[in-house]
């Protein structure tokens, strides 16, 4: 039992109400949510120390029952690798997204409310990755999502009220969907606590349960993470609500919130439902446990969104747009080492699979968040993100182009960024699993290959486009000569007018450069994160040990003897 | 009995919910997103089971009837807490649909592009 694993909950919970007593006061506003957001990245540093390192060994597993309620009966709060790894990235992405904000977003908009609802945000996320109950996780999604409908809502343009409203009725109707599917897994195995349900499906027949009612329950879930995670065939909320959510909102979602989605998937079919062993034949998909017949449906998913994704991105003429399918397309491959490790042969490649899945999400993560704010930067100051109307921006615009090509590069893969060694992972996993024999791992490969391509080709597009090509008249009128910061718009008089913005300009181009920074130290230090996603996915993947820990870990027994009379 | 009758219930109030949500008038739409979480809230009870017949404390002092399972009125108790604050926003946001656009009429929207 260790009061650490709901440091990272508590500050950005404390940073949220914080914000929002202070809202009066813009600066100490500010200051308040900059500091809570720093006190958050701590948070979970310290989480992440306490769990994962020293790298290379077994990673821990720290247990919270809240108010001392032994395992299956309390709510529990659980820190292994996995949950550690991806609060590191949230601490990462979260941070830099707020120090952008703070200089993106308007004046009058950071009063309104955009602090709090950031912070609440975060909180939802962080429960999410905490949570050890299925329903405390249908009840941080919904924290989580109720801030996230607000901050898509927030420029309340035509555009973006009727993006907004798709989003909110779609992710309702997943919440509903949730609700029934946790309910009858609450009925059909008798208990909410996530560890409490690996042990019993792992002896079904002691605790009376039927397994195929429980296989049908985590498939309707399953499709609600993959709505979360904007998986192909739900993924046609994600283009709009990207469009319209401010440029900080839409790294976030893209680089945090969507892996919220994608961590679920993770821990709740590779620890939680591969307990379980069940014979079953289904439309010609058979296997002895439930990986065996999530493996094809995750493949086929996969498959779907990372062509889809990717076809879409080559067609689009607008850079959101581009960055949005390419999200899309990107969660393929997130997803697809996942179906290789569901029906990997071995647990070697399960391991590796998984890693490939963490590290890629991780990738993911700082690539996209960077190519957003970028893309979000160029909308502010030239006013458009139509291809048509953007050019030349490489000459007026160095520093930034930098950090966009650096992005671009990321995703695409190229060594000794980190993005590589994700790209890679997924092609050895998919190539091992070939070796081993594994059914359909070629046509894994395949697909991969066709992905990274199409990702090579609507990049080199979108960088063709905005960076070099002909200087647009609209480049021209913003960005006058080279990169003259805050001297935009011939209205532009004042001159502490003129300073603030080019503050603003300068801070929102150093966050960029830091995530590119990031993607480039990441790769150059990749051994450090490779461990770390390898503790993860180990962790992930032990089963008992999860169990163990939150049933019988160390604290827990004594208070379960002690309190026996509760039970 | 009671099971029967309330899966009967629950078939009703999901079909109605989808007829609400696939409707052209956004409004039709909130209420059909809260019937159909209010649905789940039936279904939740229903999971819940109907063995016991006495409240929660009347197995205490020796007292007969076994009470029905607790925890899945907690859950449902959250669940109206989080329903009623997504509707309260969905129909704001339907205001400002009328307000931005003029019309609640979905096809005048347009699609998400």
């Amino acid at each position: 039992m260790s009061t650490l694993v709901i440091a990272p909950l508590l500050v950005a919970l404390v940073t949220a109400i914080l914000t929002l007593l202070v809202r009066p006061s813009d600066i100490l506003q500010r200051t308040v949510s900059l500091l809570g957001s720093v006190a958050y990245l701590v948070a979970t540093a310290l989480l992440f120390d306490a769990v994962v390192l020293p790298l290379g060994s077994e990673s821990d597993i720290l247990v919270y029952q809240v108010s001392n309620w032994a395992a299956p009966f309390g709510i529990t709060l659980v820190a292994d690798g996995l949950s550690a790894f991806m609060l590191v990235l949230s601490g990462l992405v979260s941070l830099l997204a707020l120090v952008y904000s703070i200089a993106f977003i308007s004046g009058y908009g950071q009063r309104l409310s955009y602090h709090p609802l950031y912070h609440f945000m975060v909180v939802g996320v962080t429960g999410s990755f905490l949570t050890g109950d299925i329903f405390n996780l249908f009840v941080w999604f919904e924290v989580m999502l109720m801030s996230s409908y607000i901050l898509v809502l927030f420029y309340s343009g035509r555009e973006h009220t009727r993006a907004a409203l798709n989003y909110v009725v779609l992710n309702l109707i997943g919440s509903a969907v949730m609700l029934v599917a946790i309910g009858g897994l609450y009925s059909t195995t008798g208990t909410l606590n996530m560890a409490d349900i690996a042990r019993r499906l792992a002896e079904p027949a002691a605790y009376d349960i039927a397994l195929l009612p429980v296989l049908g329950l985590s498939a309707v879930l399953f499709s609600v993470f993959a709505l979360k995670a904007g998986m192909v065939p739900f993924q046609f909320w994600v283009p709009a609500a990207y469009r319209a959510a401010p440029a900080p909102v839409t790294a976030m979602l893209a680089g945090v919130v969507k892996k919220v989605g994608v961590y679920a998937i993770i821990r709740l079919y590779f620890t939680i439902f591969a307990a379980a062993s069940v014979d079953l034949s289904f439309l010609g998909i058979s296997g002895d446990s439930f990986l065996g017949f999530f493996g094809p449906v995750m493949f086929v998913m996969a498959t779907a969104s990372i062509l889809f994704g990717g076809f879409g991105a080559v067609g689009r003429s607008d850079l959101d747009g581009i960055l949005a399918y390419s999200s899309i397309s990107q969660v393929g491959f997130i997803i697809l080492p996942l179906a290789v490790a569901a029906t990997a042969p071995s647990e070697a490649i399960a391991v590796l699979g998984v890693t490939a899945s963490i590290v890629y999400a991780f990738n993911h993560g700082i690539a996209k968040s960077l190519l957003f704010l970028a893309s979000g930067t160029i909308q502010d100051v030239v006013g458009s993100d139509q291809l048509s109307d953007l050019g030349g921006l490489a000459n007026r615009a160095p520093v930034l182009a930098a950090g966009f090509f650096l992005g671009a590069l990321t995703l695409i893969g190229v060594p000794p960024l980190s993005g590589f060694f994700g790209k890679f992972l997924v092609f050895q996993a998919a190539a091992e699993a070939l070796a081993a024999g594994a059914a359909g791992s070629a046509l894994a490969l395949a697909v991969a290959l066709a992905g990274a391509i199409l990702t090579i080709a609507y990049y080199t597009r979108a960088w063709n486009q905005v960076f070099w090509g002909t200087t647009t008249d609209l480049v021209d009128a913003a960005l006058p000569a080279r990169w003259s910061l805050g001297t935009r718009g011939a209205a532009m008089t004042d001159g502490g007018q003129r300073e603030l913005e080019r503050l603003e300009l300068t801070t929102q181009v150093t966050v960029v450069v830091v995530l590119a920074v990031a993607a480039i130290g990441f790769g150059i230090g990749f051994e450090a994160v490779f461990s770390a996603a390898e503790a993860a996915a180990r962790a992930a993947l032990d089963t008992n040990g999860y169990v163990d820990a939150v049933l019988h870990g160390p604290g827990v027994g004594a208070e379960a003897g002690a309190g026996g009379g509760h039970a | 009995m009671t099971e029967v009758f309330l899966a009967g219930v629950l078939g009703v109030l999901f079909s109605i919910g989808t007829y609400l949500v696939l409707r052209r008038d956004v409004v039709r739409v909130v209420w059909g997103i809260s019937i159909i979480s209010q649905s789940a809230n039936v279904y939740l009870v229903t999971m819940g089971g109907f063995d016991g017949l006495g409240p929660i404390l009347s197995g205490h002092g020796g007292g007969g009837a076994a009470p029905t399972d607790p925890l899945v009125q907690a859950l449902v108790l959250t669940a109206i807490v989080i329903g009623f604050g997504t509707t309260a926003l969905a129909l704001v946001l339907t205001y400002r649909v009328y307000e931005e656009h003029g019309t609640i009429d979905m096809y005048e929207l347009g699609g998400s592009q």
